[in-house]
């Protein structure tokens, strides 16, 4: 049964992505994204480490590609992506830390890959992409001891963290590194708010690829979210009013 | 050759993607989209090597350049291979030996680490709170009242009742509607890769 479901849903979203797809493209809807602070903050960032010549530390989480945190790992990859595109091209010092063997060649590669776009790939070290550790609470340690002895300008951490966020988060914040933090688990949320300049909540984390390339697909998935939140908020109330009638 | 190299990745990926997905609501296609996954398990172990060189090779730099905290590389590099010796001679991390690394040496360690959040909690709500603002006010109001409906000792009556609701009505309704939003968002990137509209493993 739930098979089902998901397959009606998947059917569902798919027609109405192609249809806004369209509808942007041919310029019948605006592609104009509501400002996110967290998003606004990323570039600041790369322009405060190349102002400085000081690393920056992205980290994309303690989840691996292939389990259930696929999608918030590769939040933190999208992020990633833009943050070392724009440093290839300032030739600023990025630091990427991983916890999952599997994102380690994703990340090395989307880093790489940066830099030969930019003509850079002499500037391209194979450490700038460190593998800590498997558990989580050892990649908190690893990274807390970086942010301690690093002297970085900003630390970005989008992807799937758990308790352990606070440890790190709260050594950046100490330290008076400039923080941005993509959470989805509402249970680490509120650690990320106490130690975050700023948030991206839950799914703001998703948006990266739409605020950096505004490709009209990109936005149109933004647009579908919406779409499909107000059709479950008021299945919601649709259900809630039907229940206390009957 | 250019096209070959950005056309096969990409078409691999949502042929394996979109096989893998189908196999979920037809049964008959169960076994191969099982093949799929555990081929993707075999290949992540691969991956595991690579993070142990990347490991070796970013403690060595530290150790030759005398970073700070150099010593500890030094530990790190000892510790490692010392662990994958032991496991190698004793015969996989399941035997006893590896077994007692581990609950002597890092399970303690991971505990003590792990006890030092409740100093961090601390610092981070007296952080929060020093915030002026009004989410910062209301947070206080509820964090006081949440406190004294879980201790009030029977002198309020009202205040587990008060507590109880803000757990079951408001908190979980912000809760409910962050889940809600991160479902979405990660059914979207789901499909948005599966389509080949997002590529991150190809230019």
């Amino acid at each position: 049964m739930t098979a089902i479901i998901g397959l009606v849903l998947l059917l569902l979203i798919l027609p109405i992505l192609f249809f806004l797809v369209l509808r942007l493209q041919s310029g019948k809807i605006s592609a104009e994204l509501r400002p996110l602070p967290g998003m606004e903050e990323l570039p600041g960032s790369i322009g405060r480490s190349a102002e400085t010549g000081q690393p920056l530390h992205v980290s994309v989480g303690v989840g691996g590609v292939g389990g259930q945190v696929t999608s918030e790992t590769w939040a933190g990859l999208t992020v990633l992506a833009q943050l070392a595109d724009e440093a290839a091209a300032c030739n600023t010092p990025l630091i990427v830390t991983v916890a999952d063997p599997t994102v380690l060649p994703l990340a090395q590669d989307i880093v790489r890959r940066a830099y030969a776009r930019h003509g850079n790939l002499a500037e391209y070290d194979l450490t700038q992409v460190r593998f800590i550790a498997p558990e989580p609470t050892a990649y908190a340690a690893g990274v807390m001891g970086l942010l301690e002895r690093e002297a970085l300008t900003s630390n970005i951490m989008v992807g799937a963290f758990g308790d352990e966020y606070l440890l790190m988060g709260e050594v950046g914040a100490r330290r008076q590194v400039r923080q941005v933090a993509g959470i989805a688990d509402p249970r680490t949320l509120p650690f990320a708010e106490a130690t975050a300049d700023e948030t991206l909540v839950g799914e703001e984390m998703f948006a990266g690829g739409a605020y950096t390339s505004r490709l009209p697909v990109q936005v149109a998935s933004l647009l579908a979210e919406d779409w499909l939140r107000w059709g479950a908020v008021a299945a919601i109330v649709i259900l809630a009013v039907v229940k206390l009638v009957l | 050759m250019a096209v070959i190299k950005r056309v096969l990745p990409t078409a691999l990926a949502i042929a394996v993607g979109a096989f893998v997905l189908v196999s979920i609501f037809l049964p008959q296609l169960n076994v191969t989209g099982i093949f799929f996954v555990d081929t993707a398990i075999i290949i992540a172990a691969f991956a595991l090597f690579l993070g142990l060189i990347n490991l070796l090779r970013v403690h060595l730099r530290n150790i030759s350049n005398r970073k700070p905290g150099w010593p500890y590389s030094i530990v790190l590099i000892i510790s490692t291979f010392v662990v994958l010796v032991v496991g190698l001679l004793a015969g996989g991390p399941a035997e006893p030996a590896v077994q007692w690394i581990f609950d002597n040496v890092q399970a303690p360690i991971q505990a003590a680490f792990s006890a030092l959040l409740v100093f961090f909690l601390v610092t981070a709500g007296y952080r929060l709170l020093r915030v002026r603002s009004l989410e910062a006010a209301v947070m206080l109001v509820v964090v006081l009242l949440v406190l004294a409906g879980q201790v009030s000792l029977g002198l309020l009556p009202i205040l587990p009742e008060v507590r109880d609701w803000i757990v079951r009505v408001p908190a979980m309704a912000g809760v409910r509607g962050i889940l809600l939003g991160v479902a979405l968002g990660a059914t979207l990137t789901g499909l948005r890769l599966l389509l080949g509209l997002e590529r991150p493993y190809s230019d």
